[in-house]
């Protein structure tokens, strides 16, 4: 009966908010804030929610539900008319009030399903984003300010005494080479064994993240002189702050994602430091790295911690989608006229702007598709073959993106898919007349960051949180969040993107659900092998040995066991490797501590199965060719985790590692060959044991591994670490 | 996942492909070769090399006199007398039909093509493209290009026209289209202007509808870009495509008088527009509320086409709610195309249950065969399931092997090969088993082998014999394994056979030798340690037709496996 009481919960909660924006909005209507419509468009977005959780009460015994109903159905009632005459009351047009009329009528007394259509609120920037409106003004001075630094000085440090901050910046650059250091697009591999950047990887695909070379470069050599400053900031417990304005935005944000790896060290080393997490902010910057940014950023969850301002025509946030082939004469003109240090006056380039804009957009329009393609689950196989014949950008954008529409409202949006398709589809034009007009406007939009935002505080906000169900049409309700997607230029089209976006996003939530839910399946799977481990061990026997013998309809139940978890583990690796699964999951402590404790005990019956079924005569050996994804994604999992090193945690491969060492020592005249492995292997296996990742089973008289252990010469045997554990 | 079903992504694949330049290049080509055009010449076909690409580009133009003559007919040639495409037939689509006038003109350039094809092979990428009835040569050429198309390495060809008519009947398009990869190949741009890719399925030309039917007989294939003066946008689905080229055809006999002299459309201005208009937001509004993506998906699509044509009645156009039937048909049938992976482990599971009635039946003396073929059991009654749900497991798995592109085939076999020859030795011998428990059946082989074991053990063939393995280890294992030639028990069953004949007498001097084989052939499958031991079980049938055999022969008689046989050698084989 819990789940009844969940349900009243939520209920009280819902009434409670509606009421709360009712009465927010009705006082905003009266001191004549248009943002009054949007909170009462949020009240009755949240009516209808209510009316979605009434519409599950049908799955309860209706006794309990009968007093509870009448009473919500008058509410609703009550809060329907209540909204009528407030949107009336704000004099918003006709029209609207009959559609939304329609739309709620629909969605209250239809039995179909309901759709939950928008929840959008107007707030303030600062609440939106959790940070001060005058730490953003204050940063985008700041970096445009850093533009101007003489030629030796590589960044700025701005402390204003009595306050809380410190604020680096670093001066742009504006030559060619330092945004595309070669062609196509001057993008580089992380290194796979990093002193840096470790995090910045897709963990069980063992996949590193692809930045911008030039930036990478110019990151490192301004890094070892910003070193000390920034640990002194730390140390004296300021909230530090890395911004940048157009190339210099990417320094910002791998000097930040710099210091979250280094976070722990400075709390580690003095403990008083300030545990504040940093802040970046950039303005007009343009793409940092590949879609593996954005997918290592939420895992650790920092994704939040990035703000990018962008312009709604700014060029340079969309210049990297472009190859460099395709532009450089124009890009060259364009950073000359740019650049706030070039003392030659050169004219408008508006031939250039032109030219770069349509380039630009054209590179753009093919990313946003081909990603589109994917979002709407498009099925066939032309968007992969066409990349045979041309090269897309690699380049994806990660954090929060705040999108200046030039108007009163900023648009906020966390969806990375539906930010790449508002890079698109926002700088679209609407006629050909306003073609050159734009075109120069998206040069000069680079430079009017500090002028959009000088009156931050008066700005509307739209914040999305539910992408999949936006206003499809322009023309229609233009009030509220349909204003706010017109004045951003989005055309119906790019609206079903941004909701398939929302609607993938959706997806991986309910895959992740689905997993959840497979918790329980698990945990029986585990403890049944756990106690079939202890029985094994309770007659002396591994249960490795057992299992590879399988003897008896324990050891048969097992393997069945075995092979359920494996269909859950496997479906799991499965949605990793193609990524339809929330990017937080391997970042969830709970399944990294499932995975390890499946992987220990679990891998050993695999490898007793393998060699049983001498799978190695034709497949080869296990460790090269015959270990599943769900081990080798889970033994990363951990190692990631603890921050140790590759391979460091293959105490579940013991056995396989020992059934391979038996084939090649079956004539022992070759001991001296294998001879390094096997005391490398002697002295993990100390490790394991003593730190009881690996159990002391292996060391019963018959195991496999006692065995074929005695078999080895004498002299090698007595020196051993391990001979202590084997009873001679 | 299941927000497949969500949304219609024929408009943002349209803009895909517009934008990747690639119809600006291929057409360029296709006007360049024009200029080339001799007056005497009917068809002419050129390569262009890319610059600074390992890109090709193979370019078909028809001469616009000899275009006229052959659009007038409209027979269609069937596949028996086309060897060149046999490789397209296969067991489920055994004939189909390929226009005339594609057939006439391909086989104008075959020779030279051929000689083409074996120069370059498959290792660089290829744009095939072509204008009208040149599009239609293309399409043939890129056919063949994806017959060869199996080694490892190689790029999947583009095949792009551009105003081509439909060149084949459902014959064709079944072959194309029940392959994923195939169909995808292929790209129609046909534009609303030009009568050409609709001409065989105008319901006005009353050549191109079959006999006593509305049904047009040519069908289309491929992926189709339909573009008009606002926009653009992509249909696969053929039944889709069909439905909105007859309605193009309709649309535009309302708008134009009905005998407009025809002539050569070009799609030079066509591609020219699109490509401007991918900074502009188009078109692509809603005039009315709709909630579902899908629906403002196809409604984007068809405005893009120019087909939203509001009903005088005032309701809405019936076009959306067709197109909406097919997609959804066409999605669900992708949804229901099979997933092996999806549930391998629980067929994993099966074989696992199967293993262990194998052991329980060893323990009782008899092995998995007899104690299968006697039922003596409640467990005999449950393999049955799981021999079922394997069956049809594999069964489907081989089916849809043969179906696929042969590329995936060769990975997709070497992947699974390994499970489906496991559960072959495992579960061949009970098929085998009900099979002669009918009495009177004879020669499992040749009568009752079902084709899928035929498949698998076929593959396993030719994916060349495992790593060599030492006999020694062979011999230490070989209790746990299986009897490796599946259909072991099948000789034996008809070595039992002959014995009877040969007990009532019906000596005859084949039936002895008969025996004679089948002794040679167990004992060279004893020395390679290719029988379970389980044979020698004494409730095992094996051992009933030695038996048998040993009184027929009699003691004097000596062979290499009656001695191993009476030696009992065969004890300490394990």
């Amino acid at each position: 009966m819990s789940e009844p009481f969940s349900v009243l919960d939520k209920r009280i909660r819902f009434t409670r908010l509606i009421l709360f924006y009712l009465r927010k909005g009705r006082e905003e209507a009266r001191s004549g804030c248009i943002v009054g419509g949007l909170t009462l468009e949020r009240a009755l977005s949240l009516t209808w929610i209510k009316v979605k959780v009434e519409s599950t009460i049908g799955k309860y015994p209706k006794r309990s539900f009968t007093s509870l109903h009448n009473n919500f159905q008058e509410r609703v009632q009550n809060l329907k008319q209540e909204t009528f005459y407030l949107l009336y009351d704000l004099k918003i047009k006709r029209a609207i009030i009959i559609n939304q009329a329609k739309l709620l009528n629909r969605e209250i007394f239809s039995t179909s399903t309901i759709t939950v259509v928008e929840t959008m609120a107007s707030e303030r920037l600062g609440e939106v984003i959790s940070m001060k409106e005058e730490v953003i003004k204050n940063a985008c001075s700041i970096a445009m300010k850093a533009h101007k630094l003489p030629e030796k000085q590589l960044y700025l440090v701005e402390k204003n005494r009595g306050s809380s901050d410190v604020i680096f910046s670093f001066p742009g650059s504006w030559t060619i080479s330092d945004w595309f250091s070669r062609s196509p697009f001057g993008e580089k591999m992380i290194d796979p064994h990093p002193p840096q950047f470790a995090s910045l990887r897709s963990i069980g695909n063992d996949q590193v993240a692809t930045v911008n070379e030039a930036f990478l470069t110019r990151f490192q050599a301004i890094l070892p002189q910003l070193q000390s400053e920034v640990v002194k900031a730390v140390a004296d417990r300021k909230q530090i702050v890395f911004t940048g304005h157009s190339s210099a935005g990417p320094i910002a944000v791998l000097m930040t994602v710099w210091f979250l790896e280094n976070w722990e060290n400075f709390i580690k080393s003095d403990p008083s430091t300030s545990r504040m997490p940093p802040i970046c902010v950039t303005f007009g910057s343009p793409l940092v790295g590949d879609f593996i940014i954005n997918h290592a950023l939420r895992r650790e969850s920092w994704s939040h911690y990035f703000i990018h301002f962008v312009m709604r025509y700014d060029i340079v946030p969309r210049v990297l989608l472009a190859p460099l082939s395709s532009l450089e004469p124009e890009l060259k003109t364009i950073l000359d006229f740019l650049n706030p240090k070039c003392t030659i006056h050169i004219q408008e380039p508006t031939r250039e702007a032109s030219a770069l804009y349509v380039t630009v957009m054209r590179n753009a329009s093919s990313v946003a598709s081909h990603a589109a393609c994917h979002l709407m689950g498009n099925t066939n196989k032309l968007s992969d073959t066409l990349l045979s014949f041309i090269e897309l950008s690699p380049y994806r954008p990660f954090g929060t993106y705040v999108f200046c529409t030039g108007d009163r409202e900023l648009v906020v949006m966390k969806n990375p898919d539906a930010v790449l398709q508002i890079l698109f589809y926002s700088s679209q034009l609407s006629s050909e007349v306003e073609g050159p007009e734009i075109a120069l406007r998206s040069v000069k939009d680079h430079f009017n960051y500090q002028s959009e935002l000088q009156n931050l505080e008066t700005k509307g906000v739209a914040h999305f949180d539910n992408l999949e169900g936006l206003p499809l049409s322009s023309n229609v309700g233009a009030a509220g969040l349909g204003l706010v997607l017109n004045n951003l230029g989005l055309s119906t089209r790019a609206r079903l993107c941004l909701c398939a976006a929302g609607e993938l996003e959706k997806q991986k939530r309910r895959n992740q659900d689905k997993i959840n839910k497979k918790k329980t399946d698990i945990e029986k799977g585990l403890l049944a092998l756990e106690g079939y481990k202890t029985r094994c061990e309770a007659g002396r026997v591994s249960y490795y040995d057992a299992l590879k013998l399988s003897k008896d309809t324990d050891d048969f139940n097992a393997n069945v066991r075995r092979l359920e978890l494996a269909g859950i583990f496997d479906e799991i690796m499965e949605m990793l490797k193609r990524y339809e699964l929330p990017d937080e999951f391997e970042g969830h402590r709970e399944w990294i501590n499932i995975g390890t404790r499946y992987r220990r005990i679990v891998e050993p019956l695999d490898i007793a199965n393998y060699y049983r079924h001498l799978k190695n005569e034709d497949t080869g050996p296990y460790m090269k060719r015959g270990r599943p994804k769900r081990y080798r994604y889970t033994q990363r999992w951990l190692e990631y985790a603890l921050k140790i090193s590759a391979g460091s945690s293959g105490e579940s491969c013991f056995w396989a590692r020992i059934e391979d060492l038996c084939l090649r020592t079956i004539n022992m005249g070759l001991f001296e060959d294998v001879k390094e492995e096997i005391l490398s292997l002697e002295k993990q296996v100390e490790k394991w044991v003593q730190n009881r990742e690996l159990g002391d089973d292996i060391f019963f008289e018959d195991s496999t591994f006692v065995k074929w252990w005695k078999k080895l010469p004498q002299q090698h045997r007595s020196g051993s670490c391990i001979s202590k554990f084997i009873n001679n | 996942m299941s927000q497949f079903s969500l949304f219609s992504s024929g408009i943002e694949l349209a803009n895909l492909v517009v934008s990747s330049g690639l119809l600006k290049l291929s057409w360029d080509k296709i006007s360049e070769l024009y200029t080339e055009l001799n007056q005497s010449e009917e068809i002419r076909w050129k390569v262009y090399q890319q610059p600074q690409s390992n890109c090709i580009i193979v370019a078909f133009v028809v001469s616009p006199n000899r275009t006229k003559q052959l659009l007038e007919e409209e027979e269609l040639v069937p596949s028996s007398s086309l060897p060149f495409f046999h490789f397209l037939r296969t067991k489920i689509d055994s004939s189909f039909s390929i226009s005339k006038a594609a057939v006439t003109l391909f086989d104008c350039v075959l020779d030279q093509l051929s000689s083409f094809k074996d120069r370059v092979g498959n290792s660089i990428s290829m744009i095939i493209t072509g204008h009208c009835l040149g599009g239609s040569v293309a399409s043939l050429f890129t056919l063949c290009l994806l017959k060869s198309i199996n080694q490892p390495g190689t790029k999947r060809p583009l095949c792009i026209t551009f105003g081509a008519p439909l060149i084949g009947d459902k014959g064709l398009q079944q072959a194309i289209s029940q392959n994923l990869m195939w169909n995808s190949d292929f790209l129609h741009v046909a534009a609303s202007q030009d009568l050409v890719p609709r001409f065989f399925i105008s319901p006005y030309n009353p050549n191109a509808m079959e006999i006593d039917s509305q049904i047009g007989i040519y069908k289309p294939f491929g992926i189709f870009l339909l573009c008009s003066k606002y926009g653009c946008s992509s249909l696969e689905d053929p039944e889709a495509v069909s439905e909105v080229l007859v309605a193009m055809d309709l649309e535009i006999a309302r708008n134009k008088p009905p005998n407009e002299q025809w002539h050569m459309f070009d799609y030079g201005a066509v591609v020219k527009r699109l490509m401007s208009t991918i900074s502009f937001k188009g078109i692509s509004q809603l005039s009315e509320m709709i909630e579902c993506p899908r629906q403002a998906g196809i409604v984007l699509q068809l405005q893009a086409i120019g087909l939203n044509r509001r009903q005088q009645s005032g309701d809405s156009n019936p076009l959306i709610a067709k197109l909406e039937k097919c997609e959804e048909a066409f999605v669900s049938k992708r949804k229901m195309g099979f997933d092996p992976s999806k549930k391998l482990n629980k067929r994993k599971e099966d074989m696992a249950k199967l293993e262990w009635y194998k052991k329980v039946s060893k323990s009782e003396d008899k092995g998995y065969y007899d104690s299968y073929k006697n039922r003596g059991s409640k467990k005999d009654l449950h393999v049955v399931t799981f021999k079922k749900s394997l069956t049809n497991y594999w069964k489907e798995m081989v089916a849809e092997v043969e179906r696929m592109p042969q590329k995936e085939e060769a990975s997709f076999r070497t992947r699974w090969l390994y499970g489906g020859t496991n559960y072959r030795r495992m579960v061949e011998p009970l098929d085998i088993a009900d099979y002669y428990k009918e009495n009177g059946k004879k020669d499992y082989k040749a009568n009752g082998r079902s084709e899928h074991y035929i498949k698998l053990e076929k593959w396993l063939e030719e994916a060349g014999k495992p790593l060599s393995s030492q006999v020694i280890t062979r011999k230490q294992n070989v209790s746990a394994s299986l009897t490796e030639d599946s259909c072991f028990w099948a000789h034996v069953e008809e070595a039992l056979i002959q014995c009877e004949l040969l007990r009532n007498g019906q000596e005859e001097e084949s039936t002895r030798k008969k025996l004679i084989e089948f002794e040679e052939y167990v004992m060279e499958q004893i020395k390679e340690y290719a029988v379970s031991p389980e044979i020698f079980l004494g409730g095992s049938s094996f051992m009933q037709w030695w038996k048998d055999y040993e009184q027929i022969v009699g003691t004097s008689y000596k062979s290499q496996l009656t001695d191993f046989m009476k030696s009992r050698l065969y004890q300490q084989y394990h």
